[in-house]
């Protein structure tokens, strides 16, 4: 038992800080390609603590999309503007420092309000959640369900409609 | 030491300002995407921390749609930045002169 | 399964809207390249069909899908105001989409579902309906303000609008997520009941989960200081969106803000009346300072619209009934002067698209009087001249934030509104005195004349029954539950 709560604990930690030390490097890269490579660790560590709160589907889900779609795009996006790297340009704005303050004065009343609660820890016992999921979309959730498809349908419509040149229109 | 909900949240906490801290630093449009899905992970992470915590698949689901969203949102953006890069080749804000944050 | 609780009449009016994408992508594939007419057609169809749908089951559908949608006569009266500026828009929008080359019948399917989404902001009942409500409606105006990808401009825009909507997005989702670990649940019901029966409303997560909501609104709504954003996205728009853009989403926006805080205003006490407070005589003095020295008509009227969220705050603050029922009454009149103040910036617009100069408006009194009255009306209103809408709209609102108690903040309220005569008036003054520049002529189109005469019309109307509507957005407002 001992050894199986260590080997736990130390999985947790790991991946923490394998979230964190990636997050870092996506925001303060000097190189965009470091900041989307560094984007697949944050996204896996995030997916992996999925599974520590027992939220098997979405973990899933979270591999699925961020790392297979999300991040994907993400580097389709950097390698058809990759002229940029040939180009010098300063990626660094000169109130950096400024805009850290409200980042800082946020964590801290995220924190406050963290270490004011009072909670409780429950741990109900650990299932797999997917057939919950499934029957709540249908159910309870058919109403957002339906939105979400209008929405996806949206960004379809929207992304064809940007990405293809003007001049296609005259040629089909 | 016991793992407790207050971890995940420090963690999404601390998650969501590193993305905060990306949209406000960075001027590159692909950077500050990252970031804003950074900032979207760490929402996640706080709803299903919450939602064992209520023993409720509630939000979980929430999460379901915050992904399906990010999704769309990123599709589009990408598509914009395309188009942008057609005509300009900078990805870059401050070069985006027109305008200004 | 009891499907009784799947009562379709509750969403009957977004549910046609969502069909009539469908259907308006299929005619414009069918009706071939080059003939966007059927489509536009269709989509005004789509949007008489919806407002049908909308009238016939007013107030008719309570609360169903498990809670989360109220099809009750808040939710169609703003479906109508929706409805109607998407009409308005579609009908005037070909001749400048024509003019620039940019006729696409992705234009009509998007404008409708974006007002889809603004049906289920309006209609939600839980934080989750409410926020994909949101984002349907944010990533379909993100592709329009973008729709014209030949201009640098609109591709800034486009952009723009999308990085500091979803960011924007990542701080209301924030929020929310606090307020669910806080009470367990995203029903706004249980919001409300939380609040009213918690000693301190904001203990544990819910202070910073409600502060983060209000930015994620405030930021949609343009309020200081999240309105930076408006003025250039509405400038770099194509002209027939930034019409759109400035109206529906803003009172999609404060439906939303009202569906969530309209009930639990009371409990939030001190803290939430302040900050509002200060927000709201922040955003109309910025506005109203800011629109002042514009060159530009569609910057000032993005800075104006910024000075109109200050005072629909207001309503907000006032958390009474009259203060709900004017914010209802005030925006069915603000989205008619909008749109058709917009229209006529982009009619007598003859510089191209890069320069909206106000000199455009030189001699229009003379040379196309009708359209020149009519502007003038809108001017007039946007003011809030009586017996125009826009006055009653203000006296409603001011009315109830008196009775509320914040008489310093209308007296704020009331000299921002005369310090918005002066860029108001201006236009007029540029229409009946300035001096021919040697302008071409404003081309005549049937269409979207007919648009702006009704925006004009309407104007007019509502300032001649300004009680009976009211009436109407009171129960509105009585029927949330």
């Amino acid at each position: 038992m001992d050894l199986l709560h260590l080997l736990n604990q130390g999985l947790f930690w790991f991946f923490v800080v394998m979230t964190v030390v990636s997050a870092i490097v996506v925001v303060f890269s000097q190189r965009v390609i470091y900041s989307a490579f560094a984007l697949l660790f944050t996204f896996f560590g995030v997916a992996a603590l999925y599974l520590f709160l027992a939220a098997d589907f979405l973990a899933a889900s979270q591999v699925l999309i961020y790392v297979g779609g999300i991040l994907t795009l993400i580097i389709f996006g950097v390698f058809l503007t990759a002229k940029i790297y040939t180009m010098d340009i300063p990626q660094q704005t000169h109130q950096r420092y400024l805009a850290l303050l409200p980042v800082v004065a946020m964590l801290g009343l995220l924190t406050y309000g963290l270490f004011t609660a009072d909670w409780k820890t429950v741990t109900p016992a650990a299932e797999p959640t997917t057939k919950d999921l499934g029957q709540l979309l249908l159910t309870t959730y058919l109403v957002p369900f339906e939105v979400a498809s209008v929405l996806l349908l949206a960004a379809l419509i929207g992304a064809v409609r940007l990405a293809r040149p003007m001049q296609e229109e005259d040629r089909d | 030491m016991i793992i407790s909900l207050n971890h995940y949240l420090v963690l999404a906490a601390l998650l969501f300002s590193i993305g905060v801290a990306g949209v406000l630093t960075r001027r590159n449009a692909i950077i500050i995407f990252a970031s804003i899905e950074l900032m979207m992970n760490a929402v996640n992470l706080a709803f299903v921390a919450f939602a064992r915590h209520w023993g409720d698949v509630g939000g979980q689901i929430f999460v379901f749609f915050i992904i399906a969203v990010a999704a769309a949102e990123v599709a589009v953006g990408l598509a914009i930045i395309v188009v942008l890069f057609r005509h300009r080749e900078t990805v870059n804000i401050d070069k985006v002169n027109l305008l200004k944050w | 399964m009891d499907l009784s609780r799947f009562n379709l009449i509750t969403i009957a009016t977004p549910l046609v809207l969502g069909a009539g994408v469908l259907l308006v992508m299929l005619v414009d594939l069918l009706s071939g390249r080059a003939n966007r007419r059927p489509a536009q057609l269709a989509a005004l169809a789509v949007v008489l069909a919806a407002a049908a749908v909308c009238l016939a089951t007013w107030n008719t559908g309570g609360v169903s899908f498990f809670g989360q949608v109220s099809g009750d006569g808040f939710a169609s009266f703003f479906n109508l105001i929706f409805l109607a500026v998407a009409f308005l828009v579609i009908l005037a929008g070909p001749a400048y989409l024509e003019r620039n080359a940019i006729h696409f019948g992705e234009y009509y399917s998007l404008v409708l579902v974006s007002v889809m989404g603004m049906a289920f902001m309006a209609a939600g009942t839980n934080l989750l309906v409410i926020f994909l409500g949101l984002e349907t409606m944010s990533l379909a105006l993100y592709v329009l303000a973008g729709f014209n990808p030949a201009r640098q401009s609109s591709n800034e825009a486009s952009l723009k609008y999308l990085l500091l909507g979803s960011f924007a997005t990542g701080f209301l989702v924030f929020g929310i997520a606090l307020v669910y670990g806080q009470i367990g649940s995203t029903d706004l019901a249980r919001f409300s009941a939380y609040l009213a029966g918690a000693g301190d409303p904001f203990a544990g997560y819910m202070g910073a989960g409600v502060a983060l909501l209000l930015i994620g609104l405030t930021f949609k709504m343009a309020v200081v200081p999240f309105h930076f954003w408006s003025p250039d996205v509405y400038d770099g728009a194509p002209t027939v969106v930034s019409a759109f853009m400035s109206a529906a989403p803003k009172a999609a926006a404060f439906a939303a803000a009202l569906r969530i805080f309209y009930a639990p205003a009371e409990s939030l006490g001190l803290p939430w009346e302040r900050i509002l407070w200060i927000l709201a005589a922040l955003t109309m003095t910025v506005g109203n300072l800011s629109a002042l020295n514009q060159a530009s008509i569609k910057r000032m009227l993005a800075y104006s619209s910024v000075a109109h969220a200050g005072y629909l705050l207001l309503g907000i603050l006032a958390g009474n009934e009259l203060g709900a029922a004017g914010i209802l009454f005030y925006l069915a009149s603000y989205v008619f002067m909008n749109v058709g103040a917009f229209t006529v910036a982009w009619m007598v617009n003859r510089r191209g698209e890069g320069r909206y100069d106000l000199g455009d408006f030189a001699q229009l009194g003379f040379r196309r009087p009708l359209l020149a009255a009519m502007m003038s009306v809108f001017m007039l209103g946007l003011i809030g001249i009586p017996p125009l809408a826009g006055f009653f709209g203000k006296l409603y609102v001011f009315t109830a934030a008196v009775q509320a108690g914040y008489v310093w903040l209308v007296v704020i309220a009331v000299l921002n509104s005369a310090v918005s005569v002066f860029y108001y008036l201006r236009v007029m003054v540029i229409m009946y005195m300035r001096e021919n520049e040697a302008l071409k002529d404003v081309d005549r189109i049937p269409a979207t004349f007919a648009a702006v005469a009704a925006c004009a019309l309407m104007v007019i109307l509502l300032g001649l029954i300004p009680g009976s509507v009211l009436d109407v957005a009171r129960a509105a407002v009585a029927s949330m539950p």
